[in-house]
């Protein structure tokens, strides 16, 4: 034994007896270097001074089970719960100790004996199994809690050390009965039972749902199974296990709702978006005055983002009259089902509760909506006057399409790089990079060609677009737009793809300074990709690479041809 | 090639389509041409397409170098249009140096480094069934990628006795203890987990064993007697932990009654031979049927419940290039410490690894390594952690990794070390 280990034992032995409790520091340091021996000594020397110090005694428990000297630590427990027979941690280490030994017959006859002295405590069951579980005597631990339950009554009695023990085995779909019980009693529990269950392994999915909302499942389980539902990202089941707690609603429904839209808006998928809109719009009905209207509102969103304007219109409805949210929203969707002229009559209404940032944004849309009739001039005055980067990007499209380039470019650049999101943003930019290439002021040909393309007749643009080019020099604009041209032509597919082809090939073989040929190059490798004609893509790709080693479309050509060679997954 | 055949390999042009393209015809005494250095630092655009650059440079039998610690590992190959092309088209960086090379090769000389030629391409073999898993492989992908070619096997190959043809064996998620890696019960009615069945036990009745788990046993032995007899084996994931456990298990049964109708020897951990495997020694079998793991080797226990760790970052040992070469070779990176990744086996407790195993990289403070290496016979073994390095918990499923999205992948670069490292001119070692 070395000097400070000596020392250490003779500053214990010297300290009174509340300090000795708390002196083991040594062992714990001894331990944590991985000298159990030495550590083992500290705790038996504390112990023989302190029987009933269970610091000492846990430590023993950790040292001596690494030493396989278990046998030695069992007298010494003994002692201590033969002095301390009320102390809940001397008997739950009894326990340990047996299970430890492999003494399962023992181990019962000492839990059933702490059962006695304790009628009414779930710890002598719950230490019984725990002891066994952590042996991995899984069927003696489930057999132990059960006699447990049987003893103390009641369903839920036990239920989290069982749902456990069954997810510890696998048996997803008992865990999942348990957890149910566990929640039914205790609702604190609900978060933990989510969350575990979560965890289960997907062919295990249906079976934990069916358990969990099956007949007679109460109301907390059902809301349970909701919540689970949700995390593996099937909404339209999670719906359908947590409407039939809400008739009638409980003290719990408006708390349960809040989470399961909180967890919806997680969802991206349509699914998603439409599950949650129904949820908001239940607990906007629960909350009183502004919470409401705002959770309607954004109801409502969700619900058009779902693709279910029935439902939207009918929460819209039933609140628009005094609500300018809803009436913004019910606005919105009236663009959205192209009812132009009734979202004008009612956005000019000069009595609404609308506000002047929802009536720009509302605006704005109606702009677009009209643009997408080709009505350019009322696009231009539902406007209005708005100053907004977005209104004057919006204009510049209006004059764009009218075949006024240089106004368009202004327009563009006066909107800056930041007005509304990020694919209009892009939209921009590229436009602005095609009049960059284009010297002439105005092209009314090229404006009705990108109208017409804006208006979604494809055929109808690109004949047009071809057109318009054939009046651009061929470094003046031709190239570019003969590559929109040929990208709508690939994307329409069918027997546009010739056309495409030949659109493409026109611009690679006149080549030049600009974006356009690589950019031709690229799509025409894509286009054969997808025709599954991989082989003929290769030679494309390399060529661009290789000839235009700085355009900012070598990257994705290297990952184009990767694909083509088979050399990285599709995703 | 194997090792017992690196002395004296040179030359020794291969045919190929790609060589078509070189604009110099080869010879026994290839002219003296200026290099290319493909730097393997921070400045390399793809790091791991610069291994399939290097191995295509030396698959024609053209000269390459392996600068040890040099920037990252990085490589020499002859500056060649051909080689140009190729790193053009694959976005490699690659400089061209002359003069400069005096000066690299005396900082070689004065450090912590060394120039390695490599010499012959190795042949490669994938041990991988015929259908397609619903999980990724990272070789395969690594390999496909880079754009190294390699063969697939199988059983039937192994017991036919085709992997004398191969340098370099690699595998991945496969169970050799013919429990299909404990998804039996947990996944069954999946249809994928039927094929696998089916295509086992038809494999298995095929070629004259009663059982999987027999066929398995057997599998792991050609494969262990490939290494000892010079030949190069690589393994990731599962496969390291089960091919250990099937070769200490020769002569008990350890596997599940789903597996071959018999339940597993009560007494199977004191009956495990671990002379007999390459690792690991000590382990306790997981006997539980619906916990998908399999002993106590593995530090992780991703499928253990309670017992699943955490993921850290394992470090790299930094060895002496000059005196320890292979270890070396393996741990070229240009990152010394690299984020963990869970696989059904990740990494490998301390104290169960045979006294002599190289460990290669650890989590410190841990008591797992991820990356070890040791050698039987004429062969060497490599043992690497976890599923795939770019996906730290890949599930059963899941797409496949895209590495064009992980041109750097340092634990890629890991197992690309270990496919060029055979390509090596074996040099007498000083330890």
């Amino acid at each position: 034994m070395s000097r400070s280990i000596r020392l250490a034992l003779g500053l214990i032995v010297a300290l009174p007896a509340l300090a000795r409790a708390q002196a083991i520091g040594p062992g714990f340091e001894l331990e944590r270097s991985g000298r159990y021996v030495d550590a083992a000594s500290v705790y038996f020397t504390t112990i023989r001074s302190d029987p009933t110090n269970i610091p000492a005694l846990l430590g023993l428990e950790r040292t001596l089970f690494v030493l396989s000297r278990m046998s030695e630590l069992l007298p010494l427990v003994q002692n201590a719960r033969a002095r301390q027979p009320e102390s809940p941690a001397l008997r739950s280490l009894e326990l340990r100790v047996y299970a430890a030994l492999n003494e399962p017959d023992s181990l019962e006859a000492i839990a059933r004996r702490w059962a006695a002295s304790a009628p009414q405590s779930e710890a002598p069951y719950r230490e019984w199994g725990l002891a066994l579980a952590d042996r991995r005597m899984w069927d003696e631990a489930r057999r132990a809690f059960l006699v447990g339950r049987r003893a103390l009554g009641g369903d839920g009695t036990l239920a989290i050390e069982l749902a456990e023990l069954e997810q510890r085995v696998g048996n997803w779909d008992a865990s999942a009965t348990e957890w149910g019980r566990a929640v039914t009693r205790l609702p604190d529990v609900e978060p933990n039972a989510a969350s575990q269950l979560a965890d289960a392994p997907a062919p295990m999915h249906d079976r934990v749902a069916r358990a969990l909302t099956a007949p007679g499942a109460s109301v907390r389980a059902r809301r349970l199974a909701s919540e689970v539902l949700l995390t593996w990202g099937q909404p339209n089941e999670a719906w359908a296990a947590m409407e039939p707690t809400l008739a009638p609603a409980d003290t719990e429904a408006p708390t349960a709702l809040r989470r399961f839209v909180d967890l919806a808006g997680a969802l991206t998928t349509r699914d998603g978006h439409r599950v949650r809109g129904l949820a908001l719009a239940r607990w906007a009905d629960m909350m009183p005055g502004s919470t409401g209207g705002r959770a309607r509102a954004e109801a409502v969103r969700e619900l058009l983002d779902g693709g279910d304007k029935a439902a939207a219109r009918r929460v819209l409805e039933a609140h628009a009259d005094s609500n300018g949210i809803a009436q913004a929203a019910l606005i919105h969707l009236l663009i959205a089902d192209n009812q132009l002229d009734i979202a004008e009559e009612r956005l000019s209404a000069p009595a609404t509760a609308i506000t002047a940032d929802d009536r720009a944004t509302l605006r704005l849309a109606l702009a677009r909506a009209r643009v997408g009739r080709g009505e350019l001039d009322r696009a231009a005055a539902a406007l209005g006057d708005d100053s907004s980067v977005a209104a004057i990007a919006q204009r510049g499209w209006i004059e764009l399409y009218r075949g006024n380039l240089k106004n368009a470019m202004e327009a563009f650049r006066l909107a800056g790089p930041y007005a509304l999101d990020r694919a209009a943003a892009t939209d921009r930019t590229a436009m602005m990079a095609l009049l960059q290439r284009i010297q002439q002021e105005s092209s009314p040909d090229l404006g009705a060609a990108l109208l017409t393309l804006a208006r979604g007749d494809s055929v109808a643009a690109i004949a047009a677009l071809r057109r318009a080019a054939a009046r651009l020099p061929e470094q003046g604009g031709r190239l570019e737009v003969l590559l929109i041209a040929g990208q709508v032509a690939a994307q329409k597919g069918g027997d546009q793809e010739l056309t495409a082809t030949a659109l493409f090939d026109e611009v690679v073989r006149t080549g030049g300074e600009g974006a356009a040929p690589p950019a031709a190059e690229l799509e025409w490798a894509r286009l054969l990709v997808r025709t599954g004609r991989a082989a003929e893509a290769i030679p494309h790709l390399e060529h661009l690479i290789l000839t235009y080693p700085n355009s900012a479309f070598v990257p994705e050509a290297r990952r184009v041809l990767e694909r083509a060679k088979g050399a990285i997954p599709k995703s | 090639m194997k090792r017992r055949d690196f002395v004296g390999r040179m030359g020794g042009w291969a045919a190929g389509a790609w060589l078509g393209r070189l604009p110099i015809r080869p010879s026994a005494h290839p002219p003296v041409i200026p290099s290319l250095l493909v730097p393997m630092d921070d400045a390399q655009t793809d790091h791991l397409k610069a291994y399939g650059l290097t191995y295509k440079a030396i698959q024609a039998g053209l000269k390459a170098e392996w600068l040890l610690n040099y920037r990252g590992g990085s490589f020499l190959i002859p500056d060649l249009d051909a080689l140009r092309r190729d790193a053009a088209l694959n976005g490699i960086r690659t400089e061209p140096v002359d003069s400069a090379m005096t000066t690299v090769r005396g900082e070689i000389e004065a450090s912590n480094m060394d120039a390695v030629p490599l010499e012959k391409a190795p042949k490669v073999a994938v041990y991988a069934p015929p259908n397609a898993a619903p999980w990724d492989d990272a070789v395969t992908m690594a390999l496909q990628y880079a754009g190294i070619p390699f063969t697939k096997i199988w059983d039937p190959e192994v017991m036919n006795g085709s992997l004398k043809d191969y340098d370099w064996l690699h595998l991945h998620h496969e169970d050799f203890t013919g429990q299909y890696s404990k998804f039996f019960l947990i996944y069954s009615g999946m249809s994928w987990l039927a094929e696998m069945v089916q295509r086992n036990s038809d494999t298995a009745k095929r070629l004259g064993f009663q059982t999987v788990p027999d066929l398995k046993k057997a599998v792991a032995r050609s494969i262990h007697s490939y290494v000892g007899n010079g030949g190069f084996l690589f393994a990731m994931c599962t496969a390291t932990e089960t091919i250990d456990l099937a070769l200490a298990a020769h002569n008990v049964d350890i596997a599940a009654t789903f597996a071959d109708g018999t339940p597993l020897d009560p007494d199977a951990d004191a009956k495990l031979d671990w002379s007999q495997a390459f690792a690991f020694t000590g382990g306790h079998i997981e006997t539980n049927p619906l916990v998908a793991s399999f002993s106590d080797i593995d530090g992780h226990q991703v499928n253990g419940g309670a017992r699943r760790q955490p993921l850290g970052a394992f470090k790299l040992f930094n060895f002496s290039a000059k005196i320890d070469p292979v270890p070396t070779m393996l741990v070229q990176n240009h990152r010394q410490v690299i984020p963990d990744f869970y696989g059904l086996t990740t990494s490998f407790n301390r104290n169960r690894l045979k006294p002599g195993v190289t460990i290669l990289a650890e989590e410190e403070g841990a008591p797992w390594v991820k990356y070890v290496h040791g050698d039987l016979g004429k062969g060497t073994w490599t043992f690497f952690g976890g599923h795939d390095p770019e996906d730290p918990q890949h599930q059963i499923g899941d797409p496949a990794t895209d590495l064009s999205l992980h041109p750097h992948s340092p634990g890629y670069r890991l197992i690309l070390n270990n496919v060029l490292f055979p390509a090596a001119k074996k040099r007498e070692l000083k330890t």
